[in-house]
């Protein structure tokens, strides 16, 4: 007898994620994918720990009485925009018993009403009314007994929330690398302007969908090649945190022949040379902002296999009509989970949280210089920007390396 | 001419909604442009929630003939390698048609696709409600225009085919 084993080997696969990683920097042990209990740390020091986590734009919600519901992990959050024109964000959980709230996904209100005992709440989200308080517990003060409100903070309208303790400011946690891109993303001033969504399930975990959403090496895209369209010259920063902005200046396809109808990737844009940007927020929020199109993707991360996208896509207040109509025609053909560009990406997702589930490590390649250190430059197409994110993750999850820190 | 139309007319249209689903449940994207009027036609997939709440982004907008052409070359040509198969049954039930013009008809199906992965069981895609408005040409029917506007709140995975 013998055997024969022409490959690398790897060691055993457990299925479960290692406390301790591999040495080198470059290396990601796959099991950190798809591990139930890992999921509910994850939970625990991620989603419902000292992050800020992106759940809207204000332009989701314009108007007086207007609110979505959105989940942090399994947490329930109702947004809702007050009478005084404030956005605020509340845990969608009834003060009295803790019923849900809030059952739609979105829509509009003159009031919150709890159906189980009658509560009733403002859009500020202060409780107006709850029949029988005379014979409530003799500390009871209705004055105490709002929706209780999770601390939120915007940047252009952007919504952000966090569980944690210690979060540190909002502008910190981000950092300076993350502004001026992301404030043009959001068209400069954030006054945008809701044209739908495309809603989603993603077979894959957040990490899975986090490493690979928003950008990854332009060759996956076939794409890009039928129709001549070659990338502009730009830039990848890696900010605090796990954030990671990405910039390319925009070069028109050249017409090819391949589309009959050319015009939907059309620019009508102004500014080509900002004409491609990406910003992700760790952990699991990419927004992109490519031709003529402004798409926000708000996750949540729902198990260890799922992953829910919500992409957002936007106008500008300021748009005239021709440009609006443009917008619309664009973005609902380019990106998301059929777009002419992303469906690729939404296959790779899967493969990617399939094909991890085997022995050894990931191993990042294309820019790296150091395996101790993160790059301090990166190269628009380098697959080292990611390695912020993941030394972020280990961080935050307390696991450590191989004879190290 | 009764509200329903004539009786060849409405023989027309289901035998284009036939048709429509046999090139879809086939993959013949050739097959599934065909079903569409060749000089000017429109298709949307649109998800009920942006329907109803009046938002025009959609999930596929080929708003032009071209663009109905450019989605074959999408799913044929570009996409061919990248995607986990699946496989799809269509099931149409026809619910309302009122003629609206010389040979056209505004027709409301509700449709129901079953998807199955490679190597996997069969489950719903999602559930919908065709809106479309049909020519009787000669002897056939084409679409002019089709909207399909499909419930999912949220679709169970990533779209290649039309619905």
């Amino acid at each position: 007898m013998s055997s024969q084993c022409s490959g690398n080997q790897a060691g055993n696969y457990t299925g479960k994620a290692p406390a301790v990683w591999p040495a080198k920097i470059n290396q990601i042990p796959k099991e950190v994918f798809g591990d139930k209990d890992l999921f509910e740390k994850e939970l625990e020091n991620i989603f419902y720990g000292d992050c800020w986590h992106v759940v809207g734009h204000v332009a989701e919600v314009p108007n007086v009485g207007d609110f979505k519901t959105f989940d942090l992990g399994r947490v329930p959050l109702l947004i809702s925009r007050g009478k005084d024109g404030q956005v605020r964000v509340f845990y969608n959980s009834c003060t009295h018993r803790g019923n849900q709230v809030e059952v739609s996904a979105s829509g509009n209100r003159k009031e919150f009403e709890c159906p189980y005992h009658r509560w009733l709440f403002s859009l500020e989200g202060a409780l107006t009314a709850c029949p029988g308080s005379k014979e409530f517990a003799p500390d009871f003060k209705q004055e105490n007994f709002g929706l209780l409100e999770v601390k939120s903070a915007q940047f252009l309208g952007l919504i952000l929330v966090t569980m944690g303790k210690n979060t540190p400011p909002l502008a910190e946690w981000m950092g300076e690398e993350v502004t001026s891109t992301l404030s043009a993303l959001l068209g400069g001033d954030g006054r945008l302007k809701l044209l739908g969504y495309q809603k989603v399930s993603y077979n894959v975990d957040w990490k899975g969908y986090n490493d690979n959403d928003g950008y990854h090496a332009p060759m996956l895209h076939a794409g890009f090649r039928m129709l001549n369209w070659q990338g502009g010259k730009g830039f990848q920063r890696m900010a605090a945190n796990g954030n990671l902005v990405f910039e390319a200046e925009l070069k028109p396809a050249q017409d090819n022949g391949f589309l009959k109808d050319p015009s939907l990737i059309a620019f009508k844009g102004s500014d080509p040379a900002r004409g491609s940007m990406i910003v992700q927020l760790y952990p699991t929020t990419v927004m992109v902002k490519h031709l003529d199109m402004i798409n926000l993707r708000f996750a949540i991360a729902r198990s260890e296999e799922e992953t829910e996208v919500h992409y957002a896509y936007f106008a500008h207040e300021d748009d005239d009509e021709e440009l609006l109509q443009h917008r619309i025609r664009q973005s609902s053909n380019l990106l998301g989970p059929c777009g002419m560009i992303s469906m690729e990406d939404a296959a790779i997702f899967r493969r990617i949280f399939i094909g991890n589930k085997t022995p050894g490590v990931a191993e990042f390649q294309k820019g790296v210089t150091s395996f101790t250190e993160l790059p301090a430059d990166l190269k628009q197409n380098d697959e080292t920007g990611n390695l912020g994110r993941w030394e972020h993750y280990r961080k935050l999850m307390g696991f450590k390396r191989e004879g190290g820190k | 001419m009764s509200k329903t139309g004539n009786l060849g007319h409405l023989a027309a249209i289901d035998a284009l909604h036939t048709a429509y689903v046999a090139a879809l449940d086939k993959g013949d994207m050739a097959a599934w442009a065909a079903t569409f009027a060749a000089d000017q036609a429109s298709h949307f997939c649109i998800s009920s929630e942006n329907d109803r709440r009046g938002f025009p982004l959609a999930l596929m907008y080929d708003d032009c003939r071209g663009r109905i052409d450019d989605r074959v070359s999408f799913v044929t040509k570009v996409w061919v390698g990248t995607y986990e198969p699946y496989r799809t049954r269509h099931f149409i039930q026809r619910l309302g048609c009122e003629e609206v013009g010389a040979n056209q008809y505004r027709v409301t199906s509700g449709f129901t696709i079953m998807m199955t992965p490679e190597g996997g069981s069969t489950s719903v895609l999602t559930s919908g409600e065709y809106r479309d408005l049909i020519e009787i040409q000669g002897d056939r029917a084409v679409f002019r225009e089709r909207r399909a506007v499909y419930d999912a709140d949220v679709l169970p995975r990533y779209i290649v085919f039309p619905f």
